[in-house]
């Protein structure tokens, strides 16, 4: 018990983003960009931006999933050690936003990940963003003090139901 | 008796423990000074020690093109050597755990050893961004080396030893005389330091803008926990052998002027951190061979000379 209690506590105090643009437009990747300057200090909270997926905790992603970039997000996903977490950042990730039913779109990102948490907007504030990463905290923390270092049981089964591989 | 003072010695203090949380501690410090000079709060004073305890507790990846071997044991290998280098170091006057006469040249030996082993991390993790870091780190540890190595030389001919204790007991003999040797030497080691421990502006082998992690791109969990806590104590390393070689505190206040030397040199050492931004890698070389050599192989004629 005690264990997980460390475990818990260290997971949710250094979280490590890994941000990825599925094909968005940029104003997101820009809003993501604008939540690390010092203005917001997320490094308050351990969060810090990695770049390799190998490093990363979360992945942020941001834009509609084109059916070019599927593989490359998957591939990404995958790099990641677990446990994993996604948040989905902008309209576009939720469900696809202006490009929705376009040729060459999938749709959001939870057509292809299970997805943590959605944060909406178009683009979100910098604010929405950090409160979204802070629910994965939250989420990460009630995981780690069930399982312990066991990874996570949801997203192995893939937790949610409209993913597809 | 004394084999339990032995062990006691090597694991808790001055061995093991005191260097790795010394590092960690250092990481923070670090951290915390960049943060207020960019006007943020920063991280709360525990956060380096719960990254490493997160990091044990991922998954552990070894990625198909990687050398099996050489990806589980190189972390290993790289905290050991780093962690032996500081069994060299005398914290203040708390002498160290092995000294003996020449023991500068084994500690820098085992700090190139921790440089080749950052190669070798690189080279055999599978990665070709693991290669181009790896690549990079050889190419700038050509760089500052010799500088380095002559900074610290300048210092053992102005006290006459090789021995780092009797050194730090002789830096501030002859003082007025000195000085000038001194600054020269020091400026000079600070600046490759930084080299060495892959720091703004030198951290080219790991810019995460342009090649992701460098050396360490494909490594997870508890190996990548071994690589920064190897990472930490060669910073404790570093930073404790400038303190002990060239501030005047160590000799006379014992461990608590080690540990205010150790801060000044970091806080130095930041403030160039948060000050620059990062040399191309071609850049890092031009800088050390054209300016920062001439620059310390002058104060080591001017050491012959004012020592007569
Ligand atoms: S949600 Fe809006 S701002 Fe973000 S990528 Fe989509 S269109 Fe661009």
């Amino acid at each position: 018990m005690m264990l997980e209690k460390i475990i818990a506590l260290s997971r949710k105090s250094s979280p490590w983003v890994c941000h990825f643009n599925s094909g968005g437009c940029n104003a997101c990747d820009i809003e993501v960009m604008a939540t690390l300057t010092p203005r917001f200090d997320v490094e308050r909270f351990g969060i810090q931006l990695k770049g390799s997926p190998r490093h990363a905790d979360i992945l942020v992603c941001t834009g509609p999933v084109t059916k070019q970039i599927r593989e490359r997000l998957l591939r990404v996903y995958h790099q990641m050690p677990t446990p994993k977490y996604i948040a989905a950042v902008g309209s576009c990730a939720l469900s696809g936003g202006v490009f929705y039913d376009c040729y060459n779109v999938l749709g959001g990102i939870d057509r292809v990940l299970p997805v943590d948490v959605y944060v909406p907007g178009c683009p979100p504030r910098p604010d929405a963003i950090i409160a979204g990463i802070v629910k994965v905290l939250q989420k990460m923390e009630a995981d780690a003090l069930e399982l312990g270092d066991q990874g996570r049981a949801s997203a192995a089964e893939g937790g949610n139901s409209r993913v597809s591989h | 008796m004394a084999i339990i003072d032995d062990l006691f010695k090597i694991l808790v203090f001055p061995g093991f423990l005191f260097v790795v949380n010394l590092g960690l501690f250092l990481e923070w410090l670090d951290r915390k000074i960049y943060a207020r000079l960019q006007n943020r709060v920063g991280p709360p004073w525990y956060q380096p020690w719960l990254d490493i305890l997160k990091l044990l507790s991922k998954e552990d990846v070894i990625p198909e093109g990687a050398s099996r071997f050489m990806f589980t044991w190189l972390p290993v290998f790289y905290l050991a050597v780093t962690v032996t280098a500081s069994l060299c170091i005398p914290v203040g006057t708390y002498a160290a755990i092995y000294s003996f006469p020449g023991d500068l040249i084994v500690v820098l030996f085992l700090l190139t050893l921790a440089t080749i082993i950052l190669f070798l991390l690189g080279w055999y993790s599978g990665s070709p961004f693991g290669r181009v870091g790896a690549v990079r780190a050889v190419t700038q540890f050509l760089a500052y080396e010799v500088p380095l190595v002559a900074a610290l030389l300048t210092q053992a001919l102005l006290a006459d030893s090789w021995s780092i204790s009797l050194v730090m007991a002789r830096t501030t003999v002859g003082f007025p005389r000195f000085v000038v040797v001194h600054l020269t030497a020091l400026a000079v080691a600070l600046i490759s330091l930084q080299g060495k421990l892959l720091r703004v502006p030198f951290d080219a082998p790991e810019a995460e803008t342009e090649i992701v992690a460098g050396p360490f791109t494909e490594y997870t969990g508890r190996r990548l926990a071994f690589i920064r806590l190897a990472e930490r104590t060669e910073m404790a390393v570093g930073v404790g052998l400038v303190s002990d070689l060239f501030l005047p505190f160590p000799a006379r206040l014992g461990v608590l002027g080690f540990v205010i030397s150790a801060i000044l040199v970091t806080f130095v050492l930041s403030v160039l951190r948060a000050s620059v931004a990062r040399f191309r890698i071609e850049d890092t070389t031009v800088l050390a061979w054209k300016y920062i050599l001439p620059f310390s192989a002058l104060g080591m004629v001017l050491a012959i000379i004012v020592r007569g």
